[in-house]
């Protein structure tokens, strides 16, 4: 029998029985639809944490020392770049654009008067160049209040959440406690000049920015930095930029390049763990799909045990029914699919336009995502694909076990089954 | 051409034994309009599914044109009824969402021959069963009577060596099964196709041109 016949045949007992259909379809589509939006929103989250990340944390790739990476969560000084203006006119000889930063961990202390109470609390401080340091990084366009900082002045600018947490104001006096990098205990007194609202929520909670030249000198830094930040480039991937990079340091032994996905290695493992929850959702969808389509096809051949037979009976092999079968439940599974993919493309259409306001619950929340406020989705089109092709597969899977029963029945039992 | 030999079946139900066939031996030359008589239970229906390859007998051969059926697996049976056997049932089974056309045309289709001739010989057996003009028409709008001359064209259009009929005028009343048995004898007559049915009905009795009765499995007469 040709397959031209059976998908006609197919087709034709899909449209017995449209309401049916239609409702089983349904049931696929809605779960495609899960699939669809669950990925557009994990795929905007990605792509905007991704670039929040390299705005506000990273750059695209970085120049450090060597042991530096394995302990960069202590931010230690000890695994200083010492030569780092060198290294930086080397990279910048190269046409990249490259801005050094020393970071270190201390505690912020304040009083009461003006601040409300008395209190502290840990903080990452970045010294930064402020006349190059947007050749990377796009901090100037997040100042919320106040201005930003001018090079060799005893200011600061701090995260908005942190500000709000601890009542600071632009010109109230903080004070940092840290050490050198000779290990000394070091009190840095600053004045907030102004407040930083980035899309990114690890500068909004702990970010401090001092100007370099000030984190220098009371450090004992010696013209050393923690790291040399290089923007991407334009029609450069990331790792020619790498490669470029490492040409330029090839000197320096002590020294390596890491690129953004090296230094935040959270937000990498945060992606793969986004590729399981795809996995959940298409494991729901398998679900949907295997009670609907295999209850339907279940009923479908049920009713039509007798059919069934006389096909047999006449000569239709037991492979052909099963692929007339499987061909209607993958029929089901394309009208799904197809319903899916639509409306998914409305529910994408929206997430991107609109996004979802999440404010409220990522303030207080630590979800390794750099995102705040609202979300928005993205279009991944190969996802559309996908789902289809998901929502096929799944479909004749699901309907293989009634199928297979149906042609398992004697020609003879089928024949005497009334329906 | 069809020798049936010592044929035996029997059916298991838990502990309970139903000898369907004990020993039946039967033949039947080409062309022949034989029906098979018997009251319920007398092992008609299990001879004719038997003889359609449609079920094993436990012990005895069964043989066409010296071809030996029972040694046949799955597919080989499917591929004998498919290309030698038409089957009439007792209520027509047709497949409801195709028309009558399609419905003739299913049978030739399994034979993968070429569309047109698939349309000629279709049109032409519609025509020879009296249903010209219907072909377009759903079973749901055909009569019982026409439901059954498309079951009987849908049998007939591969051109058969055998054709076996299961009660065949059993859901039909008297005028409609009369005229349902003259058109297979007409057929019988004019295509030469070997026509098998099994009945009670003493009407189907004195239509046929030998009567093979079975009484308790066993034949009980019109065996040669």
């Amino acid at each position: 029998m040709k397959l031209k016949q059976i998908v006609s045949l197919a087709g034709k007992n899909l449209l017995r029985h449209r309401r049916r259909t239609i409702i089983t379809a349904g049931a696929v589509a809605v779960g495609l639809l899960m699939f669809i939006l669950v990925d557009s929103l994990l795929t905007g989250i990605e792509e905007e944490s991704n670039r929040n990340l390299i705005w506000f944390e990273t750059g695209a790739a970085q120049v450090i020392h060597t042991g530096y990476l394995a302990e960069r969560n202590d931010r230690p000084l000890k695994y200083a770049i010492d030569d780092a203006a060198e290294v930086e006119a080397e990279l910048e000889s190269a046409g990249l654009s490259a801005t050094s930063r020393i970071v270190f961990s201390g505690e912020l202390i304040v009083f009461k008067d003006p601040f409300p109470e008395d209190g502290s609390v840990m903080v990452t401080v970045y010294g930064i160049d402020p006349e190059d340091d947007d050749d990377v990084y796009h901090l100037p366009q997040t100042v919320s209040a106040g201005d930003f900082l001018e090079p060799g002045t005893n200011e600061a600018l701090l995260g908005a959440w942190l500000a709000e947490d601890i009542g600071a104001e632009v010109g109230y006096p903080i004070t940092i406690v840290t050490r050198t990098r000779q290990g000394f205990y070091q009190t840095i007194d600053l004045e907030v000049a102004g407040i930083l609202n980035t899309p990114n929520p690890v500068i909004n909670r702990t970010a401090v920015f001092m100007p370099e030249g000030v984190a220098a000198d009371y450090l004992q830094m010696g013209g050393a930095a923690t790291e040399i930040s290089v923007a991407s480039e334009l029609g450069r991937t990331l790792p020619e930029l790498t490669r470029e990079m490492q040409q330029q340091i090839a000197g320096a032994p002590n020294l390596r390049v890491a690129d953004w996905r090296t230094l935040a290695a959270d937000a990498v493992a945060i992606a793969e763990a986004k590729e399981s929850s795809s996995g959940i959702v298409l494991l729901l969808v398998f679900i949907i799909a295997a009670v609907g389509v295999s209850n339907t096809v279940l009923m479908s051949t049920l009713e039509r045990t007798q059919e069934l037979g006389m096909m047999r009976a006449i000569g239709m092999r037991d492979r052909e029914v099963m692929t007339t079968l499987l061909v209607e439940a993958a029929g089901i599974g394309l009208l799904g699919g197809i319903i899916g993919i639509v409306l998914g493309a409305g529910g994408v259409a929206l997430m991107v336009e609109r996004g979802i306001d999440y404010g409220s619950l990522i303030r207080d929340t630590n979800v390794g995502y750099r995102v705040t406020q609202v979300i928005y989705g993205a279009w991944n089109l190969p996802t559309f694909g996908r789902a289809l092709v998901v929502g096929v597969v799944i479909s004749v899977v699901t309907a293989f076990v009634p199928v297979r029963r149906a042609v398992r029945m004697s020609v003879i039992d089928s024949l005497r089954r009334t329906s | 051409m069809i020798q049936v030999t010592d044929i035996h079946k029997t059916y298991h139900s838990g502990d309970t034994s139903v000898y369907a066939l004990r020993g039946v031996s039967l033949d039947i030359d080409a062309g022949e309009f034989v029906a098979i008589a018997g009251p319920s239970g007398s092992g008609k229906s299990t001879l004719l599914n038997i003889l359609g390859c449609l079920d094993h007998p436990d012990q005895g051969t069964v043989s066409v044109d010296g071809r030996e059926m029972v040694q046949l697996d799955s597919r080989g049976r499917a591929d004998y009824r498919r290309h030698n056997l038409g089957f009439v049932f007792q209520n027509f089974n047709l497949i409801p969402v195709l028309t009558a056309f399609e419905n003739v045309a299913f049978s030739l289709n399994l034979l993968n021959i070429p569309e047109q001739e698939i349309t000629d010989r279709t049109m032409a057996i519609l025509r020879e069963v009296g249903l010209e003009g219907m072909e377009h028409r759903r079973p749901s709008r055909l009569s019982g009577g026409q439901q059954q001359r498309v079951a009987i064209a849908r049998a007939l259009v591969k051109n058969p060596a055998i054709i076996l009929a299961d009660e065949p005028t059993a859901n039909l009343d008297s005028e409609t099964g009369q005229a349902i048995l003259e058109t297979m004898r007409t057929l019988n007559e004019r295509h030469g196709t070997t026509f098998i049915f099994s009945t009670h009905d003493p009407m189907v009795m004195e239509f046929s041109r030998r009567l093979v009765r079975l009484q308790d499995g066993r034949v009980a007469g019109g065996a040669t």
